[in-house]
């Protein structure tokens, strides 16, 4: 359905006459008498509706369906005649509800029936049905905006559903007759008119509705065409629920609805809560919906639909929904439902279900008897979609696994750390418009891409091609570089991962350099330190035009990183003395506690290695659609080697073995917390005392020792 | 399809249409190709007799084309322009390409009929319809070359306005990243592989990274296994976090990217793509207003990453999300009734659902200008405070006969009464001070 078609303007025109205000003479029982109650008392009279609400509650029963299924674009006007005509509300999408249409029928009322009958008239309605066409809507305004010079595409169609009673056939044709000439004289003046458009084409639906009982004056014709404009058909329906049925029909031709039943719905009784029974609910729908039934021609049609409607309906079997696995299926098209009796027990069970947020896949029945699961019923913030799911074979089938192509082979990709990458990188609906320095409209999208762009700058894809993003340490300045600003405190926790990086070097702390490739024991200890701050380097560099505050940490990193590692361990000294004067007593304490916390992290890491080393052997097999390494930084060989068997030369058959031995056996056994944290094979005894006198001791010693 | 032992192209057509019906269903796109000498056949089906009667069929005898699928229709003939000009062989192979919606071909051979002339005419049908599609799979500086398969279809947007089909770019952007659950089986025009390939200098393909028979191959495969590539990690992290990447094709056209396992072992990176437009999934909003969750006040995932800004809801309601009043069918009117009239008896205890319910009928009935149900369902109340037992709570009469009065008025229609967005309230009796602190 094109946009500007007919269904794109719908007007009501409802007469509102005197003779509107007659009963249908179709009695409502209102008073049922509960059972144990009855004794002696006689129901109330049963009550009956006039014409005019026979005609109101059809009317608003097909903007209900039309409103569910097309919430948008699909607009309707509605006008009452007697009078004069009352146009209840507007084109503008904010006038398209229910609830603004009630109340405004309300604040009209019923018809008088004491009115002067000679007064009033459907014409009065008719005419402004016209007029209010010839009006432009927003999506109409919308697209002719766009398209600028061939504003002229732009259709305009509609649709007038005229409701009342007429007195005979020839009186229908004058109506006709009416509305012809109206279309006439309006298409002239909107030609001359920026903001009226010209009719190109006109539905016009004429239902003559009559009591219960009675003779129809007016006999049925089917869609006429009266000139190139306008097309006319009548219905002549009697009231009550006769109207609304083909006020339902209608709904499902003019919007090109179809229907579905779900059957098997299995509902608690409400008299007795421990028994179920099965029951349906028919729901219409965009018969788009239908279309793989349509083409196959396998259609299973359950009978025609209950209500006696024009169509048949379409049956689908329940299945209840075992878990709440959360899936992707393969749908190719979702349509909004609405459900043809919406406040009925089981249709009301059905859709509190579904607004509950649990997902029901609806079975196919097939001629052969096989079972295929072709539709899924789901809600979405609100609003129930029924979504068709391919059913047909795949041509998709039996590809090759993404672990056989390229790349397929490698086995430590950063799985976890691009998954955090995607946590940190989704998406999120910014509904209020947002504006640049320069006063142009940001678009969200692409602030997300330019974010994507920052984020990934430096962004190595597997774990042996890194050094600094498999160190925790690391974290703090990694997390943060990436920000298109720094605040004061971002660059203080940049710095201070700096000097962490700085004293760990000069404890000689293992890198988790990798050894991936490379024969024995990998590169030595001061030769991992420079690859790594070579890479931090890389990392900060990347992102020094952001803003002044990125400068000033690659400023602190080339400070606080130098070559040789003797001017650097003086130039470190001097700087962190430095650091200190004018750093509060606090800062002090915030960088003790940094410390002690970071010295426990590496214990702890000690004590998993162990398992990691095992667990390692079992990684490389792992296949890359599943790599999950279970930790973030398994693929490492930890440099554990005692700076005394760190001979210069080529290394000796004795040094490789007791290498070996070694390492196997430090597996066995949680090393000294003094060997682990000696430097130079030397641990300093009694450290405690020192760090209870204070910072200055502990580095002093330190210094002195060295 | 039976076989036949003379040309019969309708019968032929008919066959192709049921074969693929079968197995493929009326979604997916299929090529047809059509090899044939030119020769139409003759008398009852030949191409000429199916063409004349083309205007008197039925349903039951409806003509194969155009392909209740979406499909292209290529057209083989072993024959050169001039001898199939010279009947009118190729204005009937014509008319069956129009029939089929112009989708599709006809392919000749270039000079004298020879193996060389028809292998290079079938070159030309493996150019125009079977090269694949190669493209950038992009996220910010991570990059890589990939083949995307089935080729995506151009789209032409059922639009009156300007019906331009839409080409998809060979850039493909990912925008974001977005969970599993919060994109919720969206519906998609068609679903792609994205498989990593590997090109050399020239921007030649070297190979998928496949293993094949061919040894030279086979080494340049297994090189190309073992480079790292980005879509292994994209795929990797899609599947272990359970996301897709929201990818942008075009101007206002996306896709999405995710994990699709086939079975235990195998798996695969997988491209659907949605509608073209600014709003393919209502749930999600507009695609533009999508950005990084950084620019938010606060995080819309929360801290434990337990909420999520997604689905996004619609301003107004539907009708069966709304408790809408209904009175076409009988039952639909009693049920409204009953419910009062089960409050009524539980006065005072349930006095705010009576009135909300008692409220909820007065409107809907003043909307459908029902003004006798009003007068109705006032006298029923005003019998119920005749029937009330002696252990009633003094207050159920007051509010009985206060909602009876009230909507008595209301039924008058006067405008003092009958206001839409006027509520009956509960009536202040001595009592109902202490009815009020119990609900």
């Amino acid at each position: 359905m094109k946009i500007f078609s007919e269904s794109h303007k719908t007007v009501f025109v409802v007469d509102h006459c005197p003779y509107m205000a007659e009963s249908c003479r179709q009695h409502v029982e209102f008073d049922m008498l509960v059972k144990n109650r009855t004794q002696g008392i006689i129901p109330l009279a049963p009550i009956s509706k006039s014409l005019w609400t026979c005609s109101v509650e059809s009317s608003m029963e097909y903007c209900r369906i039309m409103y569910d299924i097309f919430p948008f674009k699909k607009l309707v006007n509605f006008i009452v005649s007697d009078s004069g005509a009352h146009v209840l509300n507007s084109w503008t999408q904010e006038d398209q509800n229910l609830q603004e249409l009630m109340a405004a029928l309300a604040a009209v009322g019923p018809p008088n029936p004491r009115a002067d009958p000679e007064c009033c008239s459907i014409l009065h309605g008719l005419v402004a049905a016209v007029e209010t066409l010839c009006k432009i809507t927003e999506y109409q305004h919308e697209a002719r905006t766009l398209l600028m010079e061939n504003a002229e595409r732009v259709g305009n169609r509609g649709r007038i559903i005229c409701i009342t009673n007429a007195k005979s056939d020839s009186h229908v044709r004058m109506l006709e007759d009416c509305v012809q000439e109206t279309i006439h004289e309006h298409n002239k003046l909107a030609a001359n008119s920026d903001h009226l458009m010209q009719i190109q084409k006109c539905e016009l639906v004429l239902i003559h509705t009559y009591a219960v009982g009675e003779d129809s004056l007016v006999s049925d014709r089917p869609k006429k065409e009266l000139s190139p404009v306008l097309t006319s058909e009548v219905h002549s329906v009697r009231a009550g629920r006769h109207l609304a049925t083909k006020l339902n029909i209608l709904v499902q031709q003019h919007f090109d609805l179809a229907s579905t039943t779900i059957t098997n719905i299995p509902m608690k009784e409400e008299q007795h809560a421990n028994t179920s029974a099965n029951y349906d609910v028919e729901l219409l729908h965009h018969k788009d919906a239908h279309v793989d039934f349509l083409k196959s021609g396998d259609t299973h049609i359950g009978g025609s639909s209950r209500e006696g409607s024009f169509k048949e309906t379409i049956t689908l079997k329940w299945c209840t929904p075992r878990t709440n696995n959360i899936e992707l299926h393969y749908c190719t098209g979702a349509y909004r439902i609405s459900p043809v009796d919406v406040n009925s027990r089981p249709s009301s069970c059905l859709t509190n279900f579904l607004l509950n947020g649990r997902s029901v896949l609806l079975e196919q029945p097939r001629k052969s008897g096989s079972k295929v699961i072709s539709h899924m019923l789901s809600s979405h913030g609100g609003e129930i979609f029924l979504h068709v799911l391919s059913s047909s074979r795949s041509i998709l089938e039996d590809p090759p696994s993404i672990s056989e192509g390229c790349g397929g082979r490698v086995t430590d990709y950063r799985i976890t750390d691009f998954g955090e990458f995607m946590r940190e990188n989704r998406l999120t609906p910014f509904l209020d418009p947002r504006y640049k320095i320069d006063g142009s409209l940001e678009i969200p999208l692409e602030r997300a891409k330019d974010q994507l762009e920052k984020h990934t700058r430096y962004w190595p894809m597997i774990i042996s091609q890194t050094t600094i993003f498999n160190m925790q340490a690391v974290v703090p300045l990694a997390s943060v570089i990436v920000k298109e600003s720094l605040t004061e405190e971002d660059v203080l926790n940049c710095q201070k991962t700096i000097y962490n990086l700085v004293d760990m070097e000069r404890k000689n702390d293992p890198l988790p350099i990798s050894t991936v490739g490379t024969r024995g024991k990998g590169p030595k200890r001061d030769e991992q330190y420079r690859i790594m701050w070579n890479e931090l380097e890389t990392l900060v560099r990347a992102h020094i035009n952001n803003s002044e505050k990125h400068q000033r940490v690659l400023e602190c990193l080339m400070a606080c990183r130098s070559k040789p590692p003797e001017e650097e361990e003086r130039k470190k000294r001097g700087r962190k003395r430095e650091d200190k004067e004018d750093k509060s007593e606090k800062a002090v304490k915030d960088y003790e506690q940094e410390k002690s916390w970071q010295d426990s992290e590496r214990l702890k890491g000690i004590l998993e290695r162990g398992k990691e080393e095992l667990a390692e052997a079992e990684i490389i097999k792992d296949s890359p659609d599943s790599p999950e390494p279970p930790n973030k930084k398994p693929l490492v060989e930890m440099d554990e080697t005692p700076p005394i068997e760190k001979s210069k030369g080529p290394v000796s058959l004795l040094s490789l073995w007791s290498n070996r031995i070694n390492t196997a056996n430090s597996r066995k056994h949680q090393e000294f917390a003094g060997r682990l944290n000696s430097v130079n094979n030397r641990a300093e005894l009694y450290q405690h005392l020192k760090e209870e006198n204070g910072m200055e001791t502990t580095e002093n010693g330190k210094a002195s020792r060295q | 399809m039976d076989d036949y032992d003379k040309t019969c192209l309708e019968s032929a057509l008919v066959g192709v249409c049921n074969i693929v019906q079968q197995e493929w269903g009326g979604a997916i796109p299929c090529q047809v190709v059509l090899v044939t000498d030119g020769c139409l056949g003759i008398g009852r089906g030949s191409l000429r007799h199916s063409l004349a009667t083309h205007s008197q069929r039925g349903e039951s005898n409806r003509f194969p084309l155009p392909f209740p699928f979406p499909s292209k229709l290529y057209i083989m003939c072993m024959a050169n322009l001039e001898e199939l000009q010279s009947t009118d062989s190729l204005d009937c192979l014509e008319r069956l390409i129009d029939l089929n919606n112009g989708e599709g071909q006809i392919f000749t051979i270039d000079g004298p009929l020879c193996l060389k002339n028809v292998q290079s005419m079938f070159g030309k049908l493996i150019d125009l319809a079977y090269t694949p599609f190669h493209a950038v799979l992009k996220c910010g500086h991570l990059t890589a070359d990939v083949q995307v398969f089935p080729r995506p279809e151009p789209f032409v947007v059922d639009e009156e306005i300007d019906p331009i089909p839409k080409v998809i770019n060979t850039d493909l952007e990912i925008v974001g990243f977005i969970d599993i659950a919060d994109i919720s089986s969206p519906p998609v025009l068609s679903r792609h592989l994205v498989l990593p390939i590997a090109l050399n200098k020239e921007g030649d393909e070297v190979g998928t990274g496949i293993t094949d028979d061919n040894e030279d191959e086979n080494s340049a495969n297994q090189i190309a296994g073992k480079i790292p590539n980005f879509c292994v990690l994209l795929h990797g992290s899609l599947k272990v976090e359970g996301m897709v990447a929201i990818v942008q094709l075009g101007p206002e056209w996306h896709g999405m990217l995710y994990s699709q396992a086939d079975s235990k072992k195998k798996s695969n990176l997988m491209m659907s793509l949605f509608e073209p437009g600014p709003e393919p999934l209502p749930w999600l909003g507009k695609m533009a207003q999508l950005g990084p969750i950084s620019d938010a006040k606060e995080n819309p995932y929360g801290e434990d990453d337990n909420k999520s800004p997604f689905p996004l809801q619609p301003k107004n309601k539907r009708s069966y999300a709304q408790n809408v009043t209904v009175w076409i069918k009988p039952s639909g009117l009693q049920t409204d009734v009953q419910k009062i009239l089960r409050n009524a008896r539980k006065l005072p205890e349930k006095t705010q659902t009576f009135y909300k319910e008692l409220n909820r009928l007065r409107k809907a009935a003043l909307a459908f200008g029902f003004l006798d149900l009003l007068k109705g369902v006032a006298d029923m109340l005003e019998r119920e405070c005749t029937l009330l037992p002696d252990t009633a709570h003094p207050d159920a009469a007051f509010q009985l006969t206060h909602a009876a009065q009230q909507l008595k008025l209301a039924s008058t229609g006067t405008s003092e009464y009958a206001g839409y967005e006027h509520n009956i309230t509960p009536l202040h009796t001595d009592f109902s001070g202490s009815s009020t602190e119990r609900m």
